[in-house]
């Protein structure tokens, strides 16, 4: 979280650190080295950021330690970070995986002090805007399939080395990916008028 | 449909067997003619998105070998409404009807969620007598819900007598919400900060007799259903998920206990107050009829939801403290930057809200996932193998409402 | 001028026999035997069911006799949100059905695009785009009541001009209609 801090001199509640996402960055660090980019253990959303072609790597890592067993993929999801000025390049997007362990009960405490039960965690990816390919994770989770598919479908992410992506929601032949941030309104679509929000 | 080569001796319909010659051939030599001259070949039919049981606009297109399903595929976005656009292009508090409409039969639950994600966004205290309308709310509606889905599974494989029953006493469920909110099915109450609306004693007390209907009901739904013979034959093992394959496929809510995972978020990541009041997750036992992870079971499952949602109702308005209902909010809200993941338990299973704040008036990116989207895409390991009249057991059994699926 | 009953029939028998149109009695019948089409595609539906269902019973109006099959019903409720990739299904589905036949527009969704008529992108800004409908009911969504009450007004409908689908020419004006409404 960027939240400055209220005063300087007093930090005094250091915000806890998310056990397993602390738990997960060590081993992964361990495992991936170098490819780990970005730890954020505390916050509201803490996560581990991964270089994409080590997503694989690291999504079987967390699957398969017996310490984090993030057995469920509970969501597959994208944002859309465009570049602020055309100078800074293409711009990100980024995919953001949310695992659950259902194997890893939540240990009594946690669930006394009304923390976030402890068996989440969140791995991040970003790539060129341009150029958004990420390796799948249909083959560690098998659930990922039609949340990867609708990431591709609203956000035009694709991803490699599963069975060919097909659009899930939209209609196989409709223009663009609405999710990203510069995808304009149709005016119409098979003969049937689309009024664009300006227009409204 | 097949057929078109001329077959002398045996026609090529599948089971009509009207031999033209009497039948002097021995056993053998007729198994071996079969083979040769019946001819069948899989077929490919088209389920919805007009289907009576697909609960909506789903369609599936189901491979089959004469009666038995070896492939499907479910097509979904027949309904897609746009909600994470809409997310976007809006402010925070105007963004809450469009939750309601995503699972429409839980809509208090959708906005339950929704509001605390944006409330942990914001860092906003909702008052204690706020938490309390929440829960109560919310339960009542999870009560409405599942006894809907109860009767219309009934409808699904065949019986229309306990859809009938079960309308009457979700209609008194949908009057209690319409009195506080001004609508049957999608409400806004639970608003950004606390409730819109106040429980008054009336209320309560009407609230006291729903319950006491309803609990008065169950038996009544039970020998309809569960405790019926033709009910049991056809759910007790068709349709079988293990829990290693709804946690694989992330299923949640009533299907994956009853899978036999032993896993409910309001009791193991509890959010709002629901750690304050206890209650007894039901879990598929062993040792009922059918096998673990059935039809039979998540029907088993929902109605034992219904009990425990009756006794955490029962214990909340006992306990209701006095106090506001709405928290101070600032005219306009603007979280700061950051993000957050929230998960709440819908009657179908775990909604979850991802919002990511730029610090403006309007979020980044909102996204939900809807349980039902997960559920229904089990069905694509399950079917193979079963029966197409099972298949409408199986996915009646799942309890989908496209309108999350497709958002 | 066509002789009048008197100059046919003794008056014994005109105590008995009730002289009408053969028209006037098949519209008795349509009006009174309006069998929709099980066709639910959002949140709507659900009030659709409910309106079938014990507290509301549509078959008090000879309504409830909800048909899977478009080619058993003549009437088409439409209820929910029609979105683009629904839009050609709805189309064939209203095509498929006998004449004469209507459509009843229930819910903000299907009469303008409802909520999502401004940013949502796949949503039909009103159904009227698609087929000609006869009857709209606002709500978002409608009441039971309200759905009942669309229902009567068809019956009337029917009672009062005839048993005939919608006139083309009254489908186009609709059409224009929600464009004009939309794009001001
Ligand atoms: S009009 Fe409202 S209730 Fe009806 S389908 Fe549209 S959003 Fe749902």
């Amino acid at each position: 979280m960027s939240e400055p801090a209220a005063t300087p001199s007093a930090p005094a509640p250091a915000a806890p650190a998310d056990p397993v996402t602390a738990l997960a960055a060590r081993k992964l660090r361990a495992a991936l080295g170098a490819a780990v980019l970005e730890v954020v253990e505390t916050g509201r959303h803490p996560y581990v950021r991964v270089a994409p072609g080590a997503i694989v790597a690291a999504a079987t890592l967390v699957r398969d330690d017996p310490e984090l067993a993030m057995d469920c993929c509970h969501l597959v999801t994208g944002v859309d970070w465009p570049a602020k000025t055309p100078a800074d390049g293409p711009g990100e997007l980024e995919v953001v995986y949310h695992l659950v362990s259902y194997a890893r009960r939540p240990a009594a405490e946690v669930l006394r002090s009304k923390v976030k039960s402890d068996n989440f965690l969140a791995l991040k990816v970003r790539v060129p805007r341009d150029k958004p390919e990420v390796p799948s994770v249909m083959g560690v989770w098998v659930g990922a399939d039609w949340h990867e598919r609708e990431t591709w479908d609203l956000l035009g992410v694709r991803f490699t080395g599963r069975p060919p992506l097909r659009r899930i929601l939209l209609p196989e032949d409709w223009p663009g990916h609405p999710l990203r941030k510069d995808w304009e309104y149709p005016v119409e679509y098979h003969g049937i008028p689309i009024i664009p929000p300006e227009g409204r | 449909m097949s057929g078109s080569e001329p077959v002398p001796a045996v026609p090529a319909v599948p089971g009509v067997v009207a031999p033209a010659t009497p039948p002097v051939v021995d056993a053998s030599e007729l198994s071996s003619l079969v083979g040769q001259s019946l001819r069948t070949e899989e077929l490919v039919v088209n389920m919805g998105p007009q289907h009576p049981s697909t609960h909506g606009v789903l369609r599936v297109v189901i491979k089959t070998d004469g009666e038995v399903v070896t492939a499907l595929q479910p097509h979904i976005g027949n309904l897609h409404r746009c909600a994470e656009k809409i997310g976007e292009s809006l402010p925070y508090y105007q963004w809450l009807p469009y939750v309601d409409r995503m699972d429409y039969l839980a809509a208090i639950n959708n906005e339950h969620g929704a509001c605390l994600a944006i409330e942990r966004l914001g860092g906003i205290v909702v008052p204690e007598r706020a938490e309390y309308v929440r829960l109560i709310l919310a339960e009542v509606q999870r009560v409405a819900s599942h006894i809907f889905a109860m009767g219309v599974y009934g409808l699904d494989i065949g019986a229309i007598t306990p859809f009938l029953h079960t309308f009457r006493e979700r209609e008194r469920g949908l009057d209690l919400l319409d009195h506080i909110a001004g609508g049957r099915l999608l409400y806004h109450v639970v608003r950004i900060g606390g409730v819109k609306r106040d429980l008054s004693p009336e209320w309560i007390d009407e609230c006291h007799a729903f319950l006491d209907a309803v609990e008065r009901r169950l038996p009544e739904y039970n020998a309809l259903l569960l405790d019926n013979h033709i009910f049991q034959e056809r759910t007790c093992g068709i349709g079988v998920i293990t829990g290693k394959q709804a946690v694989a496929w992330g299923v949640t809510g009533p299907a994956l206990r009853a899978s036999g995972v032993d896993w409910d978020c309001r009791r193991d990541a509890p959010y709002g107050i629901y750690d304050r009041f206890p209650f007894e997750v039901p879990v598929a036992p062993s040792g009922l009829a059918g096998t673990v992870g059935d039809c039979f079971h998540r029907h088993w499952v929902r109605f034992k939801e219904v009990e425990q949602s009756i006794s955490i109702v029962r214990r909340a308005l006992r306990a209701l403290p006095p106090g506001e209902i709405m928290a101070k909010l600032p005219k306009t809200f603007k979280p700061p930057k950051g993000e957050v993941f929230v998960r709440v338990e819908n009657p179908r299973g775990e909604l979850a809200y991802y919002a990511v704040s730029e610090g403006a008036e309007k979020p980044w990116r909102m996204r939900c996932r809807g349980p039902s989207f997960s559920n229904i895409a089990v069905v694509t390991e399950i079917a193979p193998g079963t029966l197409i009249a099972d298949l409408v057991a199986l996915m009646g059994s799942l309890d989908i409402v496209l309108g999350e699926v497709d958002r | 001028m066509s002789p009048s009953a008197d100059d046919l029939y003794d008056p014994e028998l005109q105590q008995s026999v009730l002289l009408t149109k053969v028209e006037w009695v098949k519209d008795w019948g349509r009006r009174n035997a309006l069998w929709p089409m099980a066709f639910g595609l959002a949140c709507c539906a659900m009030e659709m069911m409910a309106t079938a269902a014990t507290k509301y019973d549509l078959d008090r109006f000879g309504s409830g006799v909800f048909r899977a099959s478009p080619r058993q019903s003549d009437l088409m409720i439409v209820a929910g949100t029609v979105t683009h990739k629904m839009a050609p299904r709805v189309r064939r589905l209203y095509d498929q059905m006998p004449d004469p036949k209507y459509a009843i527009a229930m819910g903000a969704c299907v009469i303008g695009g409802g909520p999502y008529s401004r940013f949502g992108y796949h949503v039909v800004q009103g159904v009227d785009l698609v087929i000609p409908v006869d009857i709209y009911v606002p709500g978002c969504p409608p009441r039971p009541e309200a759905l009942i009450d669309a229902i009567r007004k068809l019956q009337e409908r029917i009672r009062v001009r005839g048993g005939k689908s919608l006139p083309p020419e009254d489908h186009l004006k609709n059409r224009e209609r929600i464009l004009a409404m939309s794009a001001s």
